[in-house]
Order: structure tokens, then sequence, then C-alpha cells
């Protein structure tokens, strides 16, 4: 039971991290592989004003969603864009994602060294106890975070003019583009709110574990893996995925051990993507001739 | 390139020995090259190991930089297969390259296997974990595909770091559990292969890793230029269109991906004989990226691109210049903002992305092609093409010798239904065409001629009804079947393979593609020659059939639309099919044009073949067709010649809209099943319909 409920709330860092691969995908189909470099920024923008004792913590917050958010919309301008040009089976975004993720990993470890800093930004100290098992008020806070967010998101784009354009360019960028609705600055919008969440789960996280630059590279691939477990395409799936995976890979390392834990959830990506490759709660896309 | 029509006696010769002297040139000259890049990569090979032929200790660091190198291009070979000719991101190679390393070390250490038997289990574990890899993430493209090659990847490093066997941080081997940090070096048929460690000895383990090196070189070089290749190409531009010719995609792809993770364990397996020593924290992200770029870097789908990406790559890694780079900006720039290896790797990455994305060969072989090419683009846009067909060469087709046309019809469509969701596309249609017949089939938009097409073509699975083609049933099969079976197809908007050259897209039509063997393509026996001179022969022929004999080497993209759909139909009668589905073949033809595509097509019929022409240009039509078919939402509305259905007025009524009676409802005709009789107007055709053109 303990490993359930440690696992629902690992699940959601896992699935706040989920949900900024889901939202650059919709709009723009491309993913950022240097979501764990955003993570570290956030973390450190946060550190770099923690001396401010003027600004109040929700402010301090905000710096770290601001840095990863101006920088992911600037990398998405510049460093994706250009590599999306060729049609659907184009993939060099990927590859130059992957670059900005050497260069702004190396960056960050040659600036702020490799060992951990601590960070007080926005710690909440404490545990709680849910049903036996004893649970830090960060990560709940965490957790519940990813969940406001999510159905934030769902409401945003299924309730507002702003989503009406988010899905238009998701269906059609071309025909979006021809009633007046920039794919661009759509793009650009979208990996402003993702690296921002990346950054500000970074600021969050690091109250905990400390910021280290490499702190984001061991969450990538589970959020990945989660994002891919729910489905690419629908903003649910994060939360789902988060769950199912978080849950998965905690009874396993409780069972087996710490290297099954994470052995245990990449099955689970692969026995997803077998089953229904498009994710558990994606919609299939027929190609027409 | 012979001009063959204008040489009537040239013609002639060849109907008696179809290119016999033609393809003794093509083989001798086919050979000479093979040889000369066999030799050439040999020579270099061995030039390498030559500094440390007496094993002076200066000569160690030499001898490891070219270890690590050949372990590089090994590894990268294989991606490219994936990555550059099959179009697959895979971000993987590094956990292939990790399995190979250390599988060899602990199956010979641990597990005291023969040190050349464990390397082949290693070998064969790669090809499993592939395979599995493989066959879950076939159905995935793109970034999908990319995250479950690097979710492997991933698994790979944290088993590697975390697994107790492995030695952790402690490496592989280590004191802890093997009282040694070095791995034995293989004895082999009396040899020793040493690694490049101590002065004076010789390391010669450097020969037997140079020379498979070469060998992978000159493997993959072939495979990449046989058919197996050419499959590989086509499952990256289109899978539809690569089952359409007649891969099997599926076995296909898990065969490439098995290919190329056998290879990057290969280049694993060599450096663990070269360095003896494993480290859990080398084979981690950076390294499967690294491979990546050694194939972007260098030029990914061509032959020596990874070979050139991993040298430059390993290279620049191992030398002073990233090292003084990164120093530089610490003296200039800042003490702490400064990028040092990997950082200034990814910044190459980028350049090359941005400034280079060809990749070193690629931009230098594009630049070469253009000077070689630069008159054949030219004349892309002259003369030739469908107005310039050659009726007299359809004879010399030696594949279509259909003497004795069977009985009774070769494709029957039985009461075909295909439904999406709500929407009945087709229903209750029968169908059947002869040999030597050309069945058009006509409606309006809408009306399910083109998923008719697919239904034939096994694109789509029917809903109801039956599909026999020369007496088997083909209901249902996968359109790579259907093809073998002997149906081709054109599209409605010409699928070619936009940048390869007019001749390699025929060449791509021919049924090697599909079938050829994996151990054909890479060891090309001496019967693989003689096919691809008599398939270069056939292809010149076919490219002179569709008037298209002038532009050969001229890439795909660059010639003007109504020669790219001859092109097209030149593919389909490579495959040697028996019938011959055309898509809407006039669509945004010329009017010389469409009326020499007429002529083909009919000199086709008179060779045998049978034709289902879906068409809206009725003059062709009517010129062309021995049987019409009009459809209507689904369902069929009228049959029979030409003029007795153009005449029809339910023909007219769908086309034009129906016309009404005096009570405003739309004039109804009977059921309309069956072929319609001979009405009042069949004499004289509509003249809105035949000469109307396309109305869409």
């Amino acid at each position: 039971m303990e490993a359930v409920v440690i696992g629902l709330v690992l699940g959601g860092l896992y699935a706040l991290l989920a949900q900024s691969f889901v939202l650059t995908f919709i709009t723009t189909r491309t993913l950022n592989f240097a979501v764990g470099e955003f993570v570290a920024l956030g973390a450190f923008a946060a550190i770099a004003v923690s001396s401010w004792s003027w600004l109040p913590t929700p402010g301090k917050v905000a710096v770290g969603f601001l840095a990863a958010a101006v920088v992911g919309a600037l990398v998405y301008r510049f460093l994706v864009l250009p590599f999306t040009t060729q049609g659907e089976h184009d993939v060099r975004w990927l590859l130059s994602t992957v670059a900005v993720s050497f260069v702004m990993l190396n960056l960050i470890t040659n600036v702020e060294g490799p060992s951990p800093q601590r960070s007080d930004t926005a710690r909440i100290s404490g545990t709680v106890d849910i049903l036996g098992a004893g649970v830090g008020k960060q990560q709940l806070v965490l957790a519940g975070l990813a969940v406001v967010i999510s159905l934030l998101l769902i409401v945003v784009t299924q309730r507002t003019s702003v989503g009406l354009m988010m899905r238009a360019v998701s269906q059609d960028p071309d025909t979006a583009s021809l009633m007046g609705v920039s794919p661009r600055a759509v793009g650009a919008a979208s990996y402003f709110v993702a690296m921002g969440l990346a950054g500000l789960a970074g600021v969050l996280y690091a109250a905990t574990v400390g910021a280290s630059p490499v702190m984001g590279e061991t969450l990538l691939v589970a959020s990945i893996a989660v994002a891919i477990v729910g489905g690419l395409g629908s903003l649910w799936g994060p939360l789902l995925g988060g769950a199912l995976y978080g849950v998965l890979s905690q009874v396993a390392s409780y069972q087996w051990g710490a290297i099954w834990g994470e052995t245990a959830g990449l099955l689970l990506v692969i026995v997803v993507l077998v089953a229904k490759p498009e994710g558990l709660l994606g919609r299939r896309m027929e190609v027409k001739l | 390139m012979s001009t063959v029509e204008k040489d009537p006696t040239r013609a002639g010769r060849r109907r008696a020995g179809p290119g016999a002297a033609d393809r003794g040139t093509h083989v001798r000259s086919a050979l000479r090259r093979d040889v000369l890049f066999a030799v050439a990569a040999l020579a270099i090979a061995i030039i390498v190991i030559l500094p440390g032929r007496n094993g002076e200790g200066t000569s160690i660091s030499t001898m490891q930089l070219v270890a690590s190198m050949a372990a590089m291009t090994v590894a990268a070979v294989g991606l490219n297969l994936l990555v550059g000719y099959t179009k697959l991101v895979s971000l993987g190679q590094g956990g292939f390259y990790a399995i190979g390393a250390y599988g060899s070390a602990y199956l010979a250490l641990d597990k005291g296997w023969h040190p050349v038997l464990a390397i082949l289990g290693a070998l064969a574990l790669c090809g499993i974990v592939g395979a599995v890899t493989a066959m879950a993430s076939m159905r995935l493209r793109g970034p999908q595909f990319s995250v479950i090659t690097l979710v492997m990847a991933v698994l790979v490093e944290r088993i590697l770091n975390e697994g107790n066997a492995f030695g952790r941080l402690a490496g592989y081997p280590n004191f802890a559990q093997h009282g040694t940090t070095v791995t034995e070096p293989i004895t082999f048929l009396g040899t020793t292969f040493t690694p490049p460690m101590i002065a004076g000895e010789v390391a010669t383990v450097m020969v037997p890793i140079v020379v498979i090196t070469a060998l992978v070189v000159i493997l993959s070089r072939n495979i990449a230029r046989s058919p197996w290749g050419a499959s590989l190409s086509a499952i990256g531009e289109s899978e539809m269109l690569a089952s359409h010719l007649g891969v099997h995609v599926f076995r296909r792809k898990v065969a490439v991906f098995v290919l190329a993770s056998v290879l990057g364990g290969l280049g694993g397996v060599m450096a663990t004989q070269a360095f003896s020593h494993l480290q859990p924290e080398t084979f981690d992200i950076f390294l499967t990226i690294t491979i990546v770029l050694a194939v972007v870097f260098g030029g990914s789908g061509t032959v020596l691109g990874p070979v050139v990406g991993a040298v430059a790559i390993v290279w620049l890694e191992q030398s002073d210049i990233l090292v003084e780079a990164s120093q530089w900006q610490q003296d200039t720039i800042s003490e702490s903002w400064f990028l040092s290896t990997s950082g200034l790797v990814g910044v190459l990455f980028l350049l090359t992305l941005f400034l280079m994305p060809r990749g070193i060969v690629g931009t230098a072989g594009a630049v070469v092609a253009a000077r070689l090419h630069r008159r054949d683009a030219a004349e892309a846009d002259g003369a030739g093409g469908l107005d310039e067909t050659s009726e007299e060469l359809v004879e010399d087709l030696t594949h279509v010798v259909h003497e004795k046309p069977a009985p009774g019809s070769l494709l029957t469509l039985t009461d075909m239904g295909k439904r999406f969701g709500g929407l009945q596309a087709v229903a209750g249609l029968d169908l059947s065409v002869d040999r030597g017949q050309i069945h058009a089939v006509i409606g309006p938009n809408g009306a399910g001629k083109s998923t008719l097409a697919n239904l034939v073509t096994g694109v789509y699975k029917p809903s109801s009804g039956q599909v026999t083609f020369a007496g088997n049933d083909l209901t249902g099969q996968a359109p790579h079947s259907v093809s073998r079976a002997g149906i081709a197809r054109t599209f409605q908007t010409p699928q070619l393979f936009h940048d390869a050259t007019v001749r390699d897209n025929v060449l791509a039509g021919f049924a090697d593609t599909g079938r050829t063997p994996l151990w054909a393509a890479a060891l090309k026996p001496p019967s693989r020659y003689r096919r691809d001179a008599e398939m270069r022969v056939e292809s010149d022929r076919l490219l002179a059939l569709v008037g298209l004999e002038d532009v050969p080497d001229v890439r795909a993209s660059e010639l003007p639309y109504g020669k790219q759909r001859a092109l097209e139909i030149a593919r389909a009668l490579a495959g040697g099919p028996e019938l011959i589905v055309l898509d809407e073949p006039a669509a945004g033809l010329l009017a010389t044009e469409t009326s020499g595509l007429g002529d083909l097509l009919m000199s086709l019929r008179d060779q045998g073949y049978a034709l289902v022409v879906v068409e809206h240009h009725m003059d062709l039509v009517s010129r062309i067709a021995d049987q019409v078919t009009c459809m209507d939402q689904g369902r069929l509305l009228a049959r029979g010649t030409p003029q007795e259905v153009l005449s029809d007025e339910r023909v007219i009524a769908a086309y034009l809209g129906k016309p009404l009676d005096e009570h405003g409802h739309a004039v109804e005709t009977d059921d309309g099943t069956t072929t319609t009789p001979a009405g009042p107007g069949s004499t004289s055709p509509s003249p809105s319909l035949s000469n109307g053109g396309d109305p869409s």
C-alpha cells in the first residue's frame, strides 16, 4: 500500500513533466529532448534570486518558471522550428533538441559545478500520513500541482479561443494559418508554457533533492515514458500514465529491488506501444492515399 | 545511353538476343568498381596500422585511436542503414554497443565461454534484443520510435551502472571480483591477439579489427546498392509505397534493425578487444548520440558518410582541439561561462544540421553530381515523356510473354463492399477484367473509384466480398502480397523516390526489391551481378518505352509532372505485373501527353496486360477502354462499352446533376446494376461527356 501511495505521488512529478511533452507535441508535433535541462535551469534560476529578500517566494518561483519559459520559446524559434520544415517525416528537430540538451547541460555544469546545491525556495518540510505511508508535503504539492495544471490546460484548450487555436494548429497547421492563426506563434507559446512548467517542476523538486545539473536527466526518461504511455496527443494522458508508471515502478522496486523498478516502468512503455502505439488515451490517425 | 528507336537495326538485334552485349559491359564495369573499392578499403585498413608493426611504445596511442575509430565506424555504418536509408532515427545504437562490449567480456570471463564463442554469443544477444525492440516499435515512426530506442539504451546503461555482476563503477573486470582489471587477450588458432597496451608488444588484435571494419564497410556498400538497400530507401520514403513494390515492410524493418544492432554490438566487441577494460560511464547517452552525430556529420544515407563521420568525430574528441577550444573560451570569455567537450559536440551537431544537413560526404557528392548533371537537368524539361512513347518497344518486354492467355477473367471482384465507419464507400460491386483488356472505372468525385483501386491493391481490407486474381484468392491480402501476385499500380499523385534518379526509380520497381535475400545483397554472388545488369538493360528499355530514355540520371523531383507519371508507369511495368491499376493516369497531363498515354496503354493491352484505369478524362476513356464501369455513391451505375456508358442518361445525370421531372423530383431510372442496354443515344455519345474532359 505504501508503495502504491508513493508511486502515485512520484507519478505526479513525472506527469507534470510529461505534460510539457504533450503540450509541445499536440501543437508542433515535436518533443523537446532537453526538458531535463530546463528543469535544472528553473531550479538554478530560483537559487540565483534566493538572496533577494524583497522578492516573495511566489516571485522566486515565477523567476524559475520564466527563465525556463523564455529560453524554451527561443529554443523553439531558432533551434526547433527550422528543423521541422520537411514534412511529417522530418525529425531533425529531434537531433537539434538533443544537441541543445548537451549544450545546456554542459554550460550549467561548468557554471554551477556538478554537485547538488541546497535550495530553500518554496520548501515545505514535514510529512503527511496517507494510508500508512509517510509522504513528504513537498512531493504532495508537486503531485497536486500536476493534477491542477492538467485540469487547467484541459479547460483552456477546450473552453477558450486560445485553446481553439491550439487545436486548429494541431490538426492542420496550413489551414490554421490560412484562417489567420500563426502556427509559429502558437508553437512558441506552447514551448513557453511547456518549458515554464519544466522550470516550475525544477524549483519545487530542487527543494527536496537539491539543484544539480543532472537533476532533470533522471526525470527525462521517466517522464517521456509517462507521456507515451498516456498518449502524446492527450492532456489527460500524463495523469493516467503518471499514475500507472509511478505505481508500477514503485511496487516493482519494493518487491525486487531498485533496478527492477525502472525496468518494469520501461517495459510498461514497450507493452503499451505494442498494444496501442498512440498511447492509452491517444487517438489513432488514419493515413489516406 | 543508346537511343533505341533511332536505330532500327539495333532494336531488331535486341529482339533476337535482348541486350546481351550491354549486360556484359554492365557486369564488367560493376565488377571493376566493386573490386577497386574492396582493394582500396583493405589497403587503407592495413596502412593505418602500419605505425604499430613493431609494437613501439610511441605507437600505442595511435593504435588505440585507430581502434576507437574502427569501433565507431562499424557502429555508425550499422546505424546508417537505419537512420540514413530507412529514415528511422534510432537513439539506441549506444545500447547495442554496450551489450556487445559487456556481453562478450562477461560471457568469456564470468561464464567461461571460449572468447570467440563469447563474441558470437554477445552479437546474437544484440540481435535478439534488436529483434524484440524492433517488433515492439515497428508500428511507430518519428519521435515515438526514437523514444523507444532511447528507452532501450537507457535501460542497458542503468543495468550496467547498477548491476553488481558488472562491477558497477569499479568497471569490468575489476580487482574485487576478478582479481584483475583487464580481460585476457583472445588466443585463436594459435595466434594471440594482443591489445595495444604494453610497449614492445605488437598489438596483433589491430589486424582483425581493421580487416573486419573494412569488410563491414564493403558489405554495407553492397547492401546499400542492392535491391535490398533500395527497399530500405523505399520504406524510408513511404511504407505504403514500399509494400506496393512487393516489400514485406514489417519483416524488412525488423531485419534491418537486427542488422544494425549486430553491427552496433560488433563495435562494442572491438572496443573490448582493444581496451581490455570497460567503464559503465563511457556507455551513456553521450555515446549513443555521438554515433548518431557521426552518421549525420559524415553524411547519412551515403556509403562513406558514416566512415568519414566516425573517424572525424573520434579524432575530434581525442585530439586536443576541443580542450584547447574550451581553454580559449575560459581565457577570453569567462572563467565559468564556457563549453567543454560535450557542449562543443552539441554545438557541432547544431552547426551540422544548419550548415551541412547532408553531411560531409553528402554535400561533396551533391556538388559533384550538380556539375555532372547540369546538362541532364536542363533536358528534363525538354521533349520526351508520354508524348513520345514508343509502342514498338512494348513487345521487347521480356517478362510479358502471355502467349496463351488463359481462358476466363484474370481479376474478379465479387460483391465488394467497404465501409468506413458510417460511410459505405463501396457496396456490392462486381467487376471482372480479362487479359488484354482495358477496363475503365469512371464516376463523379466521391463515387468510390479510388477506394475500389485501394481494395484491389490491398491498401484496404474489404468489409465484404472477394478478390480473385489468376485463380488465387487475394481477399484481404496485404499490398506486398498483391504486388507479388502480379498486380502493380500507379497513384493519383505520383509516388516517386524524389531524391533518386529516374533510373533508380525504375530499378526499385523490380520484384527483386522485395525478394532479394540479405545474404545475396551483402555477399553479391555472380548471379547478383548478372541480375543487376539484366535489370539495368531492362530499365533502359522501360525508360525508352515511356519516352524517358534521355534523362536516366536526372533526379525524379526535377522532372515535370507529366514525366513523373510516365516514370511511375515504367516502374509499375518493371515488376512484371499481369495487371496494372492506374489511378487517374491522365490527371494533370497535357493533351499531347494524354494521347501518348493512350497509345502506350493500348499497346500494353495488345501485349496481354490487363489494365484497370480509374479516369475522369472521357476522351481517353472512350478511345482506349474495352469496358467501362461507372460508379456512383459506391455502387455500380452502368457498365458496357464506352459508347453505351457515356450516353447512358443515369451516367450523365450523375456527372451533371440529376435532371428533374415536371414534379420537381429527381428522375429515377431502374436499379441500374446490370449492363446498360444500348439506349437511343448509343450511336452518338453525349457530347457533354465525350468531349468534356475532366469534370472535377
